[in-house]
Parts: C-alpha cells; structure tokens; sequence
C-alpha cells in the first residue's frame, strides 16, 4: 500500500476500500439499527393516531387558543421546510462552487432534505379545518369557475413545496445512478432487479459519464435558487401578514439563513452517529465537521444579527404594537419560549469560534442538538407568541400544547427518520463514485485493483 | 306521546319544505343519498307561507316588566324574539333575558308531559288520570290547600286567586326579585301602596343609591332607553350620572362618577343630601319644611363617617343634583336590598321630594300590583310545618331554589302530602313535588299580563306545543269540573274562552271581536293613564336616625354582597346556554360562578385570580373562584346570584355554586334581605380557571373605546383634538408622505377593483355605533346568537378562547390602578368591521373570504378549507372558527327548531363571522325587487341594531347622503378603531362623552 | 399571477365546453311519445318503467299541466312570493277533485287513494301523504324561487325541471344541486355572480 499525497479533503483510502466499505454499509443490519428503526415507525404510528383523531374530532384537539389559531402544526412544517435546505445548500450551491468536503456529505444531506420536504408538505393538510378538500388549494378547471386565489402566500407555499420536492427528488435518484448500478453489479435476485431499476441501464460508458455530469450540473443549478427561494416563500406567509412580529421586511434573508442554519444543525445531528453506526469514519473526517461547523458559525451569526436587528427595528419604529410585541417574547408569559430561542440560535452557535468545539464530535453533537431545539421555537415564538398578543388587548390569549400537537410533532420526527434509516439502508450514503474520483490513481507497481 | 311526536315530526317535515339549515348535516353539502320526503298541509294554513316568516305578537314573561314581543315564526316554528314597537315599554326593542326565552321553549331538559311520583321514580301519565288525581286531591284536602304563583298580573292570576279563595286555600304571589322594600318606603313617604315609573329620560341629573336598573330592577329595558336618551350625548348636553354603591355593576360601570360607599350606607347619604337641599333652599316644595327635624340630624359630615366619602363631595352632589332639573335618584334592588332597604327608599323619596322631582321624574299612578313579600312566604312555611297544608300547588316560580336554604322551605314543603307544580322544566321544586302538570310554555298559550296600569299584554299560542303540556288555566278549570262541589262554579269551556270573556269586558262598547283582533295584532292594550297630581308627603313621615342603619349577621370580616345577574336574574336564566355563554357584562365571566375581591383584599390573603376560595356565614358556606377587580368595596366580596342548582336541567344542574346558602332566613320586616351576612374569606389553594373573554382588561393605549369629556365634545371637537386637549396626543405611525403614499395605493386599489360587477353601481352598507349611548348591557349578542345561528361552544373551549360570539362587548377598565385613582370602564361593541382594504382577504387561498361589490366582507362557508390565515391576519380578531362540530352539540333537539333557515348552519372546521345579516340584506332586496321599487333606508335592520334597547347601532347604505348611517359617520365624535391600520374599517364609532 | 389565471380560464372554459352539452339544458322527454294536448294512458304498473321515482300517487303533471294546462302556480302557490315553490295541501288536491272523479279506471284508483288521504285527515294515527322529494338543494344554497319567476316570467319553471308538462311521472332532468348549472346560467344571462347572493 504506496502512500497517497494528502490533502485532508482526500479520504485515506483506495478506490477498492471506498466500495467496501460503502457497500458494507448496506450488509446485514445490527439490532441498533432495528431498534432505531422501530422506534421511528412507532412514532410515526404515534402521529397517525393523533390525525385520525383529529379528523375524526376536530382541530379543537390541538392547543389553539384564539387569536392563536397557527400554532406548533406550522411551527414543525416551517422546521421541516428549514430542515431541507442544508441539504440542497450542500450538495447543489458547494457543487457549483466545486468546495470539495462537500463530496463524502452530500449524498446523506440531499436524502435528508428530499424526506425533511415529505414531513413538510404533511403539515399544510394535516392543520387546515377541513383536510379532506385540501385539493382546493390546487389550480384545477371546475365547472364552478373556482379558482384559487394567486394573492394569498398560502397558495405560493404550495407551489413553492411541490416544485422544491419534484427538483430535490430529481437531483438525489439522478445522483444515484452510478453508485446503483455499483451495487447491482454486486447483488442478487430481486434487490439485483430494483436496483437494476434505479440504475436507468447505466454502463459506465464515457457517453454515458458525459451527459451524466452535464445532467448533474444543470439540476445543480436549477436546485440552487431554491435554496433561497422556497425559504423566502415559506417567510411570507409571515411578512405578508399584518400581524406586529410578522410584519418584517428582514423575513425572507432571515429564514433562508435560519433553515441553513436549521439544516446544517440536522445534518450534524444524523451524520454524526451514522459515521459511528456505519462504520465510516475512514471518510467522514474532522475536516469535514469542521467545514460543516463553520457553516453553522456563519448562519448562526447571521441569525443573531437577525434577533438583534428585530429588536433594534421594533424600538426604533416608534410603533407601540411591534414593541409591545417584542417586550413580551421576552418579558411576557412566553418568556421561556423566547429565550430558548436566543440562546439556543443566536449564543450557543457562537461557541464554535473555538476549534477544539469544531473538531470535538461530541461537543459538536450536543450543539447540533441545541440548534434543533432552538429553531423550533423560533418559530414558535414568531408564530404563536407573535398571534397572542397582536392588536386588540381584549382578545388575547396564550397558546397552550395539548396531546394532540404532541402526537403530530412526534409524528413528523418518526415518518422522516423512517424513511432516513431505510434510505441508509439501500443505498450508499456515502458517494462512490465521486469520492473515487478524488483518490489519485494508484501507479503500476501500486495496490489498488 | 303519540300525537305530540307526530306534531314534532310535522314542523321537522315542514322545515324540509324551508330551506333550513337544521341539523349539522349543513355543509357536508351537495347530494346527500338519503331520500327525503315532502309532507304536504293538509288543510293550507292561511297565514303560513313556506319561506315567509310570520310575525305574532305576544308579551315577555321572562322577568316582571312585561314587555312586549314580535315572535317570528317560519313554517309554524317560533325562531326568534324581538321587541314590539308599539309597545310603550320597551318599544321594539328586547333584552337578552327575552330573547332567550326560545332557548326556555325549547329547551330539553324541558318536562315533556304529565308525571307522578310513585316510590321515588317518576311515571308518565295521561292528562286525564293527573287531572284526575289533582281533583281527587282537592276535595279530600278540605280547603287545606296551598298555592304559590310566580305568575304576573292578570286573568289567569285573578282565576287562580278566585279559585283558591273558593277552595278556602291561601294564596302566595311570590316573586324572588319582588320590591317591597320601595312599596313599604312609599307607603311611608307618599301613603301610596305601589311603585312609580321612573322617567330617566326627562333626568338631567341622576343618582342610583345601589339601584342597578340597567341590569334586574325594574323595567331594564324602558329604563335603558330612558337612560340613553338622558345620558348619552345629543349634540348640546347630557345628564350626569352618579352612582353610589360597594360593588361596580353595570350601572356603575356606565355612571359618570362611581362612589364606592360603605354597604348600608346608602340612606345616610342620600339624607344628607336632602339636608344640605333643605338647607341652602335651592328648590324645595313648601310642605318639605316638615322634614326639615328629621333631617337636620343628617349632616354632610355624618354621611361622610357613614359612607367614606368626604363631607365636600356629598355636599357638592347635593348642589349639582340639586341645580339639575329635573334629577333623579333611584334606590332598590337586590343588590341593596339589606335590613336598611326601606330606609334606603324612604330616604331616595325625601330626597327626590326635597329636588323637586316627584310627580316630574318619579311619576305614580301606574299602580303596580302586589306580590305578597317574603312574610307571607315565611307565614306559609310555618303552615306547611305545622301541617295545615295537605295541598301545596306551585306555580311559575321555583321557592326550593330562590329562598335561601336557611329558610328550609324544602323540609316544610317535604312535610305536605301532596305537592304538585306546574313547572315548565324539572327545576327544583317540581323535582320535590308528586304531581307535574307542565304548563304550556308562555309562546305556547292564551294568557295575558298588566304590567302596570293601562298596560295589559296579552299572550297567544304561535305555535303548536313542542312537548305534551297542558295550560294550567285548563287545568285548573278541568279540575274544578272534576272536582265539583266549591269549584263547579269554575265553568268556563277553556282558558282560552275566560281570557276573551275577560277581555270582551274591555272593548267599552265597539264591536268585542273586532276589538279583540285588534288587541291580538297590536299585542295587547296600551292605555298609560296620566301620572296622579300632586304628590304630597304623607301626615305622619317616620323619622330615620342615624343609628338605623342596617346591621350585618356573623363575625366575618367581609359584607357579602350577592349580585343580581343580568344573565340568569333569579336563577331562571341558567338552563339557557345562550344567557350561560354571554359573558357577564362587567366581569366578563361565562359559565360559572366567581367570588369578586378587591385587590388590596386579594394582595392581603394572597389570593389570585382563579384560586377556589370558600366563604362562611353563620348561615352555610360556599366555594368559588376569586376574582379579582377594583370594583367591589374592600371590605366586602360579592358573588352572583342565580347558579348553583340541584336540578333544572342538564345545563344548569351542578354548575356555579348558590349565593343564596350564606343567606339567613330572618325577615328583614316584609323582605328578604340579601346583604345581611357577614363572611369570612378561606384560601383553598386549589385552581379553577374562570372562563373569562376579556383577554386582557387594560387598553394599553391602543385608543379602541375612545372618551371625551362633555365640555369637549359641546366644543364639536373632534377626537383628535380632545385627545391633544388632554395632553395625551397618540403617536402618529405613518408620516405625512406615507399617507400621502397611502392614499395613493388606495385610488390604484378601487381602480383595480372596478371590474365586473364590481363597475357597477352598489349600495355600501356600513355601520356606525354610538358609545355615548351603549351600555354594554349585551342584548346585541344574544339577539345575534339566535338570528345567525351561532353556537355555543362551553366551559372548556370558552377557556381557550373559542367562542364564537360574532358580536362581542369588549370592557376596558380605566383607572383603579393605584388607591385613590378613579377606577371605571369602558366598553365597546366589537364585530367584523367589513374593512374595505381587508387584511382577510387576500390572504385565503380559496376566496371563501372576499369583498362583495355592495361592501361587505364576504364569508363563503362552504368554500372555506379552513386554513385560518384569515383569522390571523385580522386586527380586530372578529373571526371564529369551528374546532369542533360545535353546532351538533349546541343544537340538540328540541333545540335545533329554534335555528334560522336563512342562515347556513356552520360545520366542523370552517371560518364564521358576522355578515352584517347579509340573510336580512338579500331578503329586503329580494322584497324591493318584487316590489319594483329601489331600497329605502330602513328596509335592512341587523339584529344587534335591532335589539339594542340603547339604539346605540345605526346601519344602512353610506353612499346615500340621506342615510341615517351617514349622517351618524358625519358625527364630530367619529372615530375607527386601529385606524393606522390603513384597512379602512366600515364601522365608525362615535366616541363616549362623560359628564 | 396573471398569466397563471389566463392558463387557467383557458382550461375552464374547455371543461365547460365539455360539461354544459352534457347537462341538457332542454330535458326532453324520452317517455312514450306524446304530443303535449293528449296524454297518453298509463296505468300505476307502468310508473315502475317511468323515469323518476314512484309517488304514493301516481300524480300526472302531463295531465294536469299538459293536457289540462292547468297553471304552475295554480298549485306551486308560492313560487311567485316566496323562496319554496309551496307544495300544494291535500285540500288544494280536492278543491278539483271533490267533483273529479277521473276519466277511466286508472285515474280513478289514484283518486281514491287522494280522497282517502283527505277523509284520514283528522285521525293523526292515519298515514299522511308523503311525496318523494325530486329536487333537493344543498342547506348551503338559498334559491330564492320568487326572484327567478320574477325575472324570467311564470312559465320558467321548466328551464331547470324540465318540461313537466309532458313528464307523466317526474323526474330530474337537471341536478339542479350543481353550482356549475347555476353558474352557466348566470354566464349566460349577464346576472349576478356574488357569492353571497346564494351562500350565506
């Protein structure tokens, strides 16, 4: 075994190592993995349970306190939407910019978005009163002459969440194709069909690579806009109101940053065990978590500008409404749910000044963890806190959370890490081929093949 | 049973043959599978039209005004109540206790036919067999009969007193909420055994002495329209009001000035009064001097020790009342109603005397009739004790509840053999009778009702009875002929008949039956007589001395103050959902009872808001949760009357605990006196939360109920201005070019919208509400609850903020903060404002709300998904969503035949609001068409303008100049609420004005 | 936004092109051909094979309407007033019926069984005519009869119920339930097409 010239983006391996151990992780499972498993599908039972309820109850299940009548429904779907966009950040913009720690990360990262955009576009119809017509929040010719009405940012949510799903899902099984057709070179019987499925008929064949990087680049380029587009979307349901902490022309910059911010914490979050549980540590270095980690800095201090700038702008209109609001996410009865949020987004993240917290994955966990928490109550600060004390005094009331938003909430998490886990299961979440390419080849008289 | 069902099942074909939204099957929409059937008349009814409305007119037996009504009914089904403009007391308008008598009609826990109690369980029996044995009964009782009647003045009263004085029996008129008190302090006074009518209208200058008559005393709803005409502000002037009390109510609440005195003070004050008048001679009658000895002894100074005001204050009252002419000071009420109470009376009479006001505003001669009073009550117990009662016969009243259990009527009345009542409902009483004969209910029967001299109503049956019951009347005479002997001299055919012999008696020559029509169709006979002349003081006046002043009963730290409540008056009103959900005026408390502390109290025991506190009397003991307000003297608490029943349904039952078990039996001298204990406050550290609707209960700044005071808006300022006068200029969120900016993208809006139908010519309904007349007295509610089939949501979802009152009062209090600050409220009408640059509107994906070409903000039920953006993003958080298949529950039956099959009923998890009665609106347009003819001014009413006894709302079209409605928004006090808000709201509000 | 509307009206109109042929406007009656002065003879069994659903009487628009052109609102007394047409009482029925006995023998049973509707009337034991209900609304919808009468005459009962006069037994010609046929309508005649106008 010659040794490899080393930059430290290079996994230390050969091309023959990466396939092994890339394949290994798709052999038998250990029970840790059936248990994890387990446990995500009977939260996801969990959730189901609680929508049948409510449809067969009502809404009234869940803690909606008027004037509060948006609560932790939305707060999970604009979590989830957040969660996404790590993912596209990474495999598709640090594409372009051809940032090479992407390459070990990306597969992982663009499957978590594709299922973080499923759990998403649950919510829209598991929070309207009605769900059983949620259809008519699509445009379809009727002879009733109805149509949706194009002002209303609910309506751009949809169309932003179909087209973030169709490109998403696109960019991942598009990415897939060489390594699939890897692993169907090497199994059998039926897994050897469906993956024969999945490879589209791929040879290897140099035409075949040719279009296969044309075709990647231009999904590439058309994810990335996504990234600050649909965010900014999901944003204006918020600032297009007239609710006072809504009402923000800093929403859109705001939230793309949050939901990086958000997915790079989710990221961090699902890497950081699989690399353990996958065994894959030859791969996933330091390096990487450190590039990651400075993602965070950067999007976390973002955010914290953002807080500040709130505040900042809510003193500075002069409007009583919009300081009255922000007095009391932090001195008001939902103190605790605004401080979770500070410190959680804006403080912890800055932690990760300091290298030793960067490279030390179990610091690195815990943060991840934080992160997490905190962006799910920023948004249910901006949302429900915002709601219970808008205009008029004699109609406020505080939020509460009952069973019912419980039971979705824990829903959500199963279904997303259901599909996760069998992902990590069928397919190499770790590059293949890609990763090959960034191994020198081995001279004559080297190992290698 | 049989033929009842089959009449239910009729009147439910028939609402097949209306369009009705009966039953929640409402929006699950299009193509139900079901086949349906149409039962067609047999013999076509002449004045029923399917789809027409019917209108009767009938009286109000809710309390003991007697107003009268208009009942609306469609397919032979009464849906709604509203007042009768042709009668002189309430003229067309209806308090919220009226209107909810629909709720009493068909209310379920209602007795569905005649039952006997045997070993304990009730069986139901034929009319025939319970007449039967009522007969058997009498003649075996010997004349040892018993008959309490709650019942009003009139014929059936005059029948049921002749035929117990034929039976030997004795008679008790009782009524829980009588005013002897005031009877007794006139026979004193004036030597006249009966009651004036007070005419606040003429007041310029009003003092209530812990008189709440915007709330249960007296004929509340004349009164309010009295009051507003008096103090709200007509352009020149108003009358001042001054209230003198230990608790805010909601006349308090709507006084000018609000003294929190000493209970039992009151006499003294209102002595002193009359002194300094005497005194400084500015408009005492001759014969006053007299009372000049009883008097001197009441100085200013000694009211001030007394009452805790400051000798300059009563003395300033006495001249401002004094210079006003006419005044008015009112005295009586439960409320006040303690050992002191004739004094009390007797003193509010000398004062108005020595003013000058008897005979100008304090008009006699309207005769008000008697109810026997709590002695002969006590008189009767004794009897039933001492066994000389084998009959007891109640009727229209329910005793077991209203009279304190310290009075053990209950075990008196276990002590009679036989026990029957005539009981709509299975309230308490009935509940320990052996005998029910249900009455029919008072829209079910021939009846008639003399609210006071020259006022006779009568009553008619305007449809056919929900449930199997029988008029008493009949009963009474189907007895008699059963029973012979004595009573076979009780002869006439039925009821019915009677009542038109009676009243032929009163057609004074002219054609009976032509007369008797008339009567039906005007809803009665109105002839006031002119108030009697000449006043004079009685020869002999008591003298009242400073040591009568009314003693309390117990140890207990605190005067215990039970509130007469303006939902559930003497405890009637709480099996009817619409008066349990319509928050209490002042408290803003729903379904429930509370216990009312003074913060300085509360901060001294460390009570907080919802802690279960017990109070004990020597009498008993009751718990509820504290609530804690400026509002009530510190050194009492209060607690509503009217909750806390033992049976009476299942909405009433168990709910709220009963003020009435600290209440001591003793006779206040030919009353019950109700502040007469004394209690002590024990914490119980438990937590019940109160479903309360007042968010939060300060204004915060925010300008939402607006006030100027009088000398202001005499100037025509403008808001504005006042607000600039008073220092306190509201900060102004949009600079000069953002408006200029603003205005802008309003001309581009309209252009944008003239499309369509949206090109042509509209009208533009709009409202405007005057807070100088509206009381917050919350009759608007309840009349929008049963006009727009809205329904109640309970306890539980009302604690979370999901009642779906389309139309609210929001209170602000004001002031009260520190001691010795002025503490009052504010209170404000609150409904979808119809903003013509709606913030709901753009907003929802689907259109179900959008902006109709003639102004309104539209509501499309069945299009609504239900994604609540519209709620979020409205300011004036007027929208109300359905988590629950609220409507099923509310609408139980016999419930839902009351529903209005205008107006869709709301399923599960769509968004409601109020639409201006847009039902009213289309039908009044559909009327013009048919008729060829353009829309007047008038033609729409919405039911809250409608019911307003204040007439506070005004609607109609702005864009006509010569609309009522526009020329109100021309009102130098017009103002909108959250105006910065830029979404043009259609409801202008004209600002109060406080003397 | 705007051109997304256009695609969409595009679409529409296509539906609509699709779907208002299909609603037969017109309701022409498949049934035994019959001029409209003569109906033809028809006994109780055959109303089985007649379209709609069989009535407690076997009641004969084409007759009465038809042969006898009886007027709509002789007994749909409210139609011109009120929102419900108004089915007409039994006691409207023997207004005519007192003296008409009918012409054969099958006219004559339908009578009887009107006639003993009518003498059963006091006994509240006694079955009550029942019709089955044809057109049925949605609760949401409020069609105010009286304004369509006003505005397009007496006689247009049959614009959306079909020509009755020549139905020997009812049936729906139009799903009168079916926002699509009342907006056509509308379209066509330039009328209104507020929401409100219906729903509320």
């Amino acid at each position: 075994m010659t040794a490899i010239a080393h930059e430290p983006h290079r996994p230390n391996q050969t091309h023959a190592e990466v396939t092994r151990d890339v394949l290994a992780t798709l052999s038998t499972p250990s029970r840790g993995y059936y248990m994890a498993l387990f446990t995500a599908i009977f939260m996801f039972l969990v959730g189901l349970f609680t929508f049948v309820m409510l449809l067969k109850e009502g809404l009234g299940l869940a803690g909606y306190t008027p004037p509060v009548m948006w609560s932790v429904y939305i707060t999970t779907f604009v979590f989830w939407i957040g969660i996404g966009h790590a993912g596209t950040l990474i495999s598709a913009i640090l594409f372009l910019f051809r940032s090479p720690w992407r390459t070990v990360v990306y597969r992982s990262t663009e499957a978590m978005t594709v299922f973080a955009v499923m759990t998403a576009a649950l919510f829209p119809i598991i929070h309207i009163g009605r769900q059983w017509i949620f259809y008519w929040l699509l445009p379809y010719p009727n002879e009733r002459f109805l149509w949706p009405n194009f002002k209303s940012p609910l309506l751009w949510d949809v169309f932003a969440i179909t087209t973030y799903f169709t490109v998403s899902t696109t960019f991942l099984i598009v990415g897939l194709i060489p390594d699939v057709s890897a692993i169907r070179d090497k199994v059998t019987g039926w897994r050897h069909k469906v993956y024969k499925m999945f490879s589209l008929g791929w040879t290897g064949a140099d035409s075949q690579w040719r279009h296969y990087n044309k075709a990647y680049i231009y999904l590439a380029a058309l994810a990335t806009p996504l990234v600050l587009s649909v965010h900014s979307v999901v944003s204006w349901d918020f600032a297009m109101a007239i609710i006072p902490g809504w009402h923000g022309t800093i929403f859109a910059p705001y939230f793309v940053a949050g939901a990086i911010y958000s997915g790079i914490g989710m990221v961090l979050t699902l890497l950081i065990p699989l690399r353990k549980v996958l065994k894959l540590e030859h791969m996933m270095t330091d390096y990487h978590f450190d590039n990651l980690a400075k993602l965070t800095l950067l999007t976390g201090s973002i955010l914290f500008y953002a807080y500040a700038m709130e505040y900042f702008v809510a003193w500075y209109s002069g409007n009583a409404f919009e300081q009255t609001t922000f007095w009391r996410r932090a001195f008001g009865p939902m103190w605790w749910a605004g401080w979770s949020m500070i410190i959680c987004n804006a403080f912890v993240s800055q932690l990760l000044w300091f290298k030793k917290i960067r490279t030390n994955l179990t610091a690195l966990f815990i943060i991840s963890l934080f992160i997490n928490l905190g962006m799910w109550f920023e948004r249910f600060v901006i949302i429900a806190s915002s709601l219970s004390n808008d205009y008029l005094p004699g109609a406020w009331q505080n939020p509460v959370v009952t069973w019912a938003d419980w039971g979705i909430l824990i829903g959500s998490f199963g279904w997303f890490f259901m599909y996760f886990l069998l992902f990590a299961r069928t397919f190499p979440v770790v590059a293949i081929q890609e990763v090959k390419e960034m191994i020198p080849f081995p001279r004559k008289h080297g190992g290698g093949h | 049973m049989k033929d009842e069902t089959q009449s239910i099942d009729r009147r439910r074909f028939l609402t097949v043959l209306g369009v009705t939204g009966a039953g929640t099957a409402a929006l699950t929409g299009c193509s139900t599978g079901k086949v349906e059937k149409l039962i067609p008349y047999l013999v076509q009814d002449e004045d029923q039209v399917p789809g027409i409305p019917t209108w009767y007119a009938s009286t109000c037996t809710e309390c003991s005004a007697g107003c009268g009504v208009h009942v609306k009914t469609r397919e032979a089904r009464a849906i709604k109540l509203e007042g009768n403009p042709n009668h002189p007391i309430n003229a067309g308008t209806l308090c919220h206790r009226g209107q909810a008598a629909l709720q009493g009609l068909y209310n379920p826990g209602r007795t569905k036919g005649p039952m006997v109690r045997e070993d304990a369980t009730r069986k139901d029996l034929t009319w025939d067999e319970a007449i039967g044995r009522l007969a058997q009964q009498l003649t075996a009782a010997q004349g040892k009969v018993a008959v309490i009647s709650g019942a009003g003045p009139g014929t059936f009263s005059d029948l049921l007193a002749a035929w117990t004085s034929a039976l030997g029996g004795r008679l008790v008129r009782y009524e829980a909420f009588d005013r002897s008190p005031e009877r007794a302090a006139n026979r004193q006074v004036f030597g006249l055994d009966e009651l004036p009518v007070f005419d606040f209208a003429q007041a310029r200058f009003i003092v209530s002495f812990g008189a709440d008559f915007l709330e249960t005393w007296g004929p509340v709803v004349e009164q309010q329209r009295g009051f507003a005409q008096a103090h709200g502000f007509n352009g020149q002037g108003m009358a001042k009001m001054v209230y003198a009390g230990p608790r805010m109510n909601l006349t308090a609440l709507n006084a000018d000035q609000w003294h929190p005195i000493t209970p039992g003070s009151e006499a003294a004050l209102a002595l002193a009064m009359a002194n300094v008048i005497l005194s400084e001679r500015s408009s005492a009658p001759a014969d006053a001097n007299a009372l000049a000895a009883t008097l001197s002894a009441w100085t200013p100074e000694k009211a001030a020790e007394a009452t805790g005001m400051t000798a300059e204050s009563v003395r300033q009252l006495a001249r401002e009342f004094a210079s006003a002419s006419p005044g008015l000071a009112v005295a009586g009420g439960i409320g006040a109603q303690h050992r002191g109470a004739i004094e009390v009376a007797a003193a509010v009479n000398l004062l108005n005397y020595v003013a000058g006001n008897v005979g100008r505003t304090v008009k006699f001669g309207a005769g008000l009739p008697a109810t026997d009073g709590y002695g002969a009550m006590e008189e009767l117990i004794a009897a039933m004790n001492a066994g000389q009662i084998s009959v007891l016969l109640v009727h229209d009243t329910n005793p077991a509840y209203t009279l304190p259990k310290s009075t053990k009527f209950a075990e008196a009345m276990a002590k009679v053999p036989f026990k029957v009542s005539t009981s709509l409902f299975l309230d308490e009483t009935a509940a320990a009778s052996d005998l029910l004969l249900p009455n029919h209910h008072a829209l079910e029967r021939w009846d008639d009702l003399a609210a006071r001299a020259g006022v006779r109503g009568l009553m008619q049956p305007v449809m056919t009875p929900v449930f199997k019951t029988m008029h008493t009347g009949d009963v009474l005479l189907k007895a008699s002929q059963k029973a012979g002997g004595v009573l076979a001299q009780f002869n006439a055919t039925s009821f019915e008949a009677h009542l038109k012999q009676r009243w032929s008696g009163l057609a004074r020559g002219g054609d009976p039956a032509q007369f008797w029509r008339d009567a039906l169709q005007r809803g009665g006979l109105y002839e006031e007589p002119a108030p009697s002349p000449g006043v004079r003081l009685s020869a002999n006046v008591p003298t009242y001395r400073p040591t009568d002043l009314p003693t309390f009963d117990g140890p207990g730290e605190f005067v215990f103050l039970p509130v007469p409540s303006s939902m559930y008056h003497d405890g009637r009103g709480a099996n009817r959902p619409w008066l349990l959900e319509n928050p209490d005026p002042v408290t803003k408390i729903t379904w429930g009872s509370w216990i009312e502390l003074h913060p300085e109290t509360a901060r001294r025991l460390d009570v907080r808001d919802g802690e279960v506190l017990r109070l004990r009397s020597p009498h008993g003991e009751v718990a509820a949760p504290a609530y804690v307000y400026p509002g009530v003297h510190p050194g009492a608490v209060a607690m509503p009357l009217g909750l806390g029943h033992t049976e009476y349904g299942q909405y009433a039952k168990g709910l709220g605990a009963n003020a009435l078990d600290l209440l001591g039996a003793q006779d206040g001298n030919g009353f019950l006196p109700y502040v007469s204990v004394k209690v002590d406050v024990e914490k119980t550290r438990e937590y019940h939360q109160l479903a309360r609707t007042d968010g939060n209960p300060r204004q915060l700044g925010r300008h939402i109920a607006e006030a100027m005071p009088l000398d202001h808006a005499q100037k025509g300022w403008t808001v504005e201005e006042s607000l600039k006068q008073e220092g306190h200029e509201r900060h102004e969120v949009n600079t000069e070019r953002e408006h200029v900016a603003l205005e802008g993208f309003r001309e581009k809006q309209i252009e944008k919208q003239k499309l369509g139908a949206y090109a042509e010519e509209h009208p533009r309904w709009g409202m405007a509400i005057d807070l100088a007349k509206c009381t917050g007295c919350s009759s608007c509610v309840t009349a929008c609850y049963s006009e727009n089939n809205i329904p109640w949501v309970g306890y539980e979802n009302v604690t979370r903020g999901r009642e779906m009152s389309w139309m609210r009062i929001e209170r602000y209090w004001e002031g009260g903060t520190e001691p010795g600050e002025a503490f009052g409220a504010r209170v404000i009408p609150m409904l979808c404002q119809h903003c013509e640059n709606a913030p709901c509107e753009p907003v929802c994906p689907v259109y179900a709300s959008y902006h109709t070409a003639d102004g309104l903000n539209g509501q499309v039920y069945n299009r609504c998904v239900g994604t609540r953006y519209c709620s979020n993003n409205c300011p004036y958080k007027v929208r109300y969503f359905n988590w629950f298949p609220f409507a099923k529950r509310s609408f139980e039956s016999p419930l839902d035949l009351q529903l209005n099959p205008e107006v869709t009923v709301r399923a599960r998890g769509v968004m409601e609001k109020c639409t201006f009665c847009v039902q009213r609106i289309r039908g009044a347009q559909h009327q013009a068409r048919l008729e060829d003819r353009p829309l007047r001014d008038g033609d729409v009413v919405t039911a809250c303008q409608q019911a307003c006894p204040s007439g506070a709302i005004v609607f109609g079209n702005v864009t006509d100049p010569e609309s009522r409605v526009a020329k109100a928004k021309e009102n130098h006090r017009e103002y909108h609420v959250l105006e910065d808000t830029n979404v043009r709201s259609s409801i202008t509000y004209l600002a109060k004005v406080h003397a | 936004m705007r051109k997304l509307v256009v695609i969409g009206g595009v679409a529409g109109l296509v539906a609509i092109g699709v779907l208002v042929p299909a609603l037969n406007l017109t309701g022409a009656q498949p049934q035994p051909a019959a001029d409209s002065t003569t109906a033809p003879r028809l006994a109780v069994a055959d109303s089985a094979n007649l379209k709609g659903p069989r009535q407690p009487i076997f009641f004969r628009h084409d007759i009465h309407a038809g042969q006898l052109k009886v007027q709509c609102q002789y007994c749909h007394y409210t139609v011109g007033k009120s929102s419900e047409p108004g089915i007409p009482s039994v006691e409207t029925c023997m207004g005519c019926h007192m003296a008409v006995v009918g012409s054969d023998s099958t006219h004559r049973a339908e009578i009887r069984k009107l006639r003993q509707f009518w003498n059963d009337r006091a006994d509240t034991a006694k079955p009550k005519l029942e019709w089955t209900r044809i057109h049925t609304l949605a609760r949401h919808v409020h069609f105010p009869h009286m304004r369509h009468i006003k505005a397009m005459g007496p006689n247009a009962c049959q614009t959306c119920h079909g020509d009755v006069a020549r139905m020997p037994q009812v049936f729906k010609v139009n799903n009168v339930n079916n926002m699509g046929f009342c907006i056509s309508c509308h379209l066509q005649r330039k009328v209104t097409r507020d929401c409100t106008a219906c729903h509320f």
